[in-house]
């Protein structure tokens, strides 16, 4: 308790002998000593779920309310803009599970925050594309030209990835950092030829002159896998794993929900977050769902033993490298193998559960 | 700017000698207060009270000041950031004072002026500058102006306001003497309201500066790769809190550097300042 008094004090104290400290890092550090339960009841109170906003898969269950039933407790739902948003939000501990991209996951386990992966939501295919203007016919195209990205985002870390697979002289491309509703404003108003992010704003860029130069999904055969996962903060995975475990069960529902009845869903989440229907199904549809059972392989997760050696761990390796070769992390602060921060136990138990309820 | 009041106060009670005795004390005082803050928060680092992603040490903010000192911040030297943000503060802030101090002047002096400009100069004043940002980059695109737009927007409209308050400061009787005397309306000008409103100036055109410094943040969130707000809000991104805390004391550090120069500048220009 006193630890905690001392260490809220102390922010405040640190924050103020620093004039002009922004109002963002002053209540991440005052909360994040806040926020402590003195005992672990074995089902929380509540629970915080972070979601980008936008229409995905899971939304399904936030729609019919299945999350709360299977957790037994109250869901609250806390929306970000981006997933530099959601770092800040884990560290001051106001979040327990969240769905959010790969690359800034692996910025925060890179600052060490005590978080951990717990299954893949899905792989970006053809949600997160780059759209150009018609001068712009290919990647390569960008040289002596404009192009707008959401920073520390998924559609950030593609585009560097397509601009290295293509071999541009990155010194010849204008990279503005705006976010996406401001890269709509800036495309009608001509600033920039070429955008990389996600729908709406995709579609909207189209529906004005854009066309689609490269999705995401070309980058895969050159090894450059962009995804979203679930990430749970460690302290509250340790007292409650049952929650992780049926949010990755109540998930598999929504996605087999989805693929059963890919049109009637987007319906749903596009009412449900009241976004535009064809946005929607657009959005929904461009993002591959890998099945539980694939992902405790290596192809996806691994099944624990051999987790080091899977698709995923060798990507956030990779992402890793990438954002310290573009100067936003320390090289030195690398870990050697990611393995350590992905935890397939929840996925393995939800897999059990699911079979024994499959076959009654 | 304690020390500054703190040194006026002292001007003017300047009999009592336990008085000046506190004054001459108190930057004592406050040096040893900010070495016992910077203590503390190494020690809360160095004993494990918070992780070092939340609270960064004094000793990594300074390591990490080195490192960017020598390699730069994403392929920018760290004295260009801060010369990015000083010039676009500085162009703004002296466009700002160049046309709001007119505008502020002659709305204090003639009623209908102020009648015309007052509405918009009280609606736009207490307005978030950040609101503005989809606006300005719809009008004025991702360039270097919006930029200046934003800082220029929250710097001049204060200083209208001050120039005009302190023209309407300046004594009736004051005026009337001058006007019996027989003065043109320019003497009366340069000599009468010019010298009775510049020390009310200076504060107004010193509480802008420290305006036009905090809209940096927001100013170079608009599509900024340079600049010490930018740094600062990007390396949020990635949760470098490290280059978060580097940036907010220079931030705070080249804004304390600055309000002194005002300061100076006042000493010289105004030395009548509090004996009027």
């Amino acid at each position: 308790m006193l630890k905690h008094w001392l260490a809220r004090a102390l922010a405040v104290a640190s924050l103020l002998a620093v004039p002009l400290a922004p109002a963002a890092l002053l209540s991440s550090l005052a909360s994040s000593a806040a926020a402590q339960t003195a005992t672990a009841p074995a089902v929380p109170e509540v629970v915080r779920l972070g979601y980008a906003g936008g229409p995905r898969v899971w939304m399904l269950g936030k729609a019919d309310g299945s999350y709360e039933k299977a957790f037994g407790t109250k869901v609250q739902w806390v929306p970000f803009n981006s997933g530099a948003d959601v770092l800040t939000l884990l560290a001051a501990k106001e979040l327990d599970i969240v769905r959010f991209g790969s690359s800034p996951a692996v910025a925060g386990i890179i600052r060490k925050l005590p978080i951990e992966v717990i299954g893949v939501s899905g792989v970006i295919a053809t949600s997160e594309r780059l759209i150009g203007r018609a001068a712009v016919k290919s990647v390569k195209d960008l040289e002596g030209r404009t192009v707008g990205y959401p920073a520390n985002s998924t559609a950030h870390y593609a585009l560097q990835a397509a601009l290295k697979v293509n071999k541009v002289d990155v010194a010849k491309v204008k990279q503005v950092p705006l976010r996406p509703a401001d890269i709509v404003a800036a495309w009608k108003r001509g600033d920039i030829d070429a955008a990389y992010v996600w729908g709406p704003f995709t579609q909207q860029l189209e529906a004005d002159g854009g066309h689609e130069v490269l999705a995401s999904r070309d980058l895969q055969k050159d090894g450059y896998y962009v995804w979203n996962n679930f990430v749970a903060r460690k302290e509250f995975l340790e007292k409650h794993p049952q929650i992780a475990v049926q949010l990755l069960r109540v998930f598999q529902k929504n996605v087999e929900q989805y693929k059963r009845d890919p049109e009637g869903s987007a319906k749903i989440v596009a009412e449900h977050l009241n976004v535009d229907l064809a946005a929607a199904r657009s959005t929904l549809a461009g993002i591959e769902y890998p099945e539980l059972a694939e992902q405790a392989t290596l192809k996806w997760l691994g099944d624990g033993t051999d987790t080091a050696d899977s698709v995923i761990a060798k990507g956030m390796k990779d992402t890793a490298n990438f954002l310290a070769e573009i100067g936003e992390v320390r090289k030195a602060d690398i870990p050697d193998s990611f393995a350590p921060w992905i935890n397939t136990r929840y996925l393995r138990e939800a897999l059990a559960r699911k079979d024994a309820a499959v076959k009654p | 700017m304690s020390e500054g009041l703190a040194g006026a106060a002292g001007d003017r009670d300047g009999a009592a000698a336990t008085r000046a005795g506190a004054v001459r004390s108190r930057p004592l005082v406050s040096v040893a207060a900010v070495l016992a803050v910077v203590a503390l928060w190494q020690a809360a680092g160095s004993l494990g009270w918070i992780g070092p992603a939340l609270l960064p040490t004094p000793a990594e903010v300074l390591q990490t000041g080195r490192e960017l000192a020598e390699t730069g911040y994403r392929q920018v030297p760290l004295w260009e950031h801060i010369l990015v943000s000083v010039a676009r503060a500085g162009v703004a802030f002296l466009a700002a004072v160049l046309t709001g101090v007119p505008l502020g002047l002659v709305m204090g002096v003639s009623p209908t002026v102020a009648a015309l400009f007052d509405p918009f100069v009280q609606f736009l004043r207490p307005l978030p500058k950040l609101a503005l940002i989809p606006l300005v980059i719809v009008w004025f695109g991702i360039g270097e102006f919006s930029k200046f737009f934003l800082i220029y927007i929250a710097t001049v409209l204060s200083i209208v306001v001050g120039a005009a308050g302190a023209v309407a400061a300046v004594g009736q009787e004051r005026r009337r003497a001058a006007a019996v005397l027989g003065v043109s309306r320019y003497q009366m000008f340069r000599h009468v309201l010019l010298p009775s409103t510049l020390p009310e100036l200076f504060t107004s055109v010193r509480l802008a500066l420290g305006i036009g410094w905090t809209t940096l943040i927001a100013a170079e969130m608009v599509a900024a790769t340079s600049g010490l707000g930018w740094m600062v809000v990007n390396a949020g991104a990635y949760l470098r809190t490290d280059v978060v805390m580097l940036g907010i004391v220079l931030l705070g550090l080249i804004g304390y550097g600055l309000d002194r120069a005002i300061v100076g500048l006042q000493k010289v220009m105004v030395p009548w300042t509090g004996h009027a």
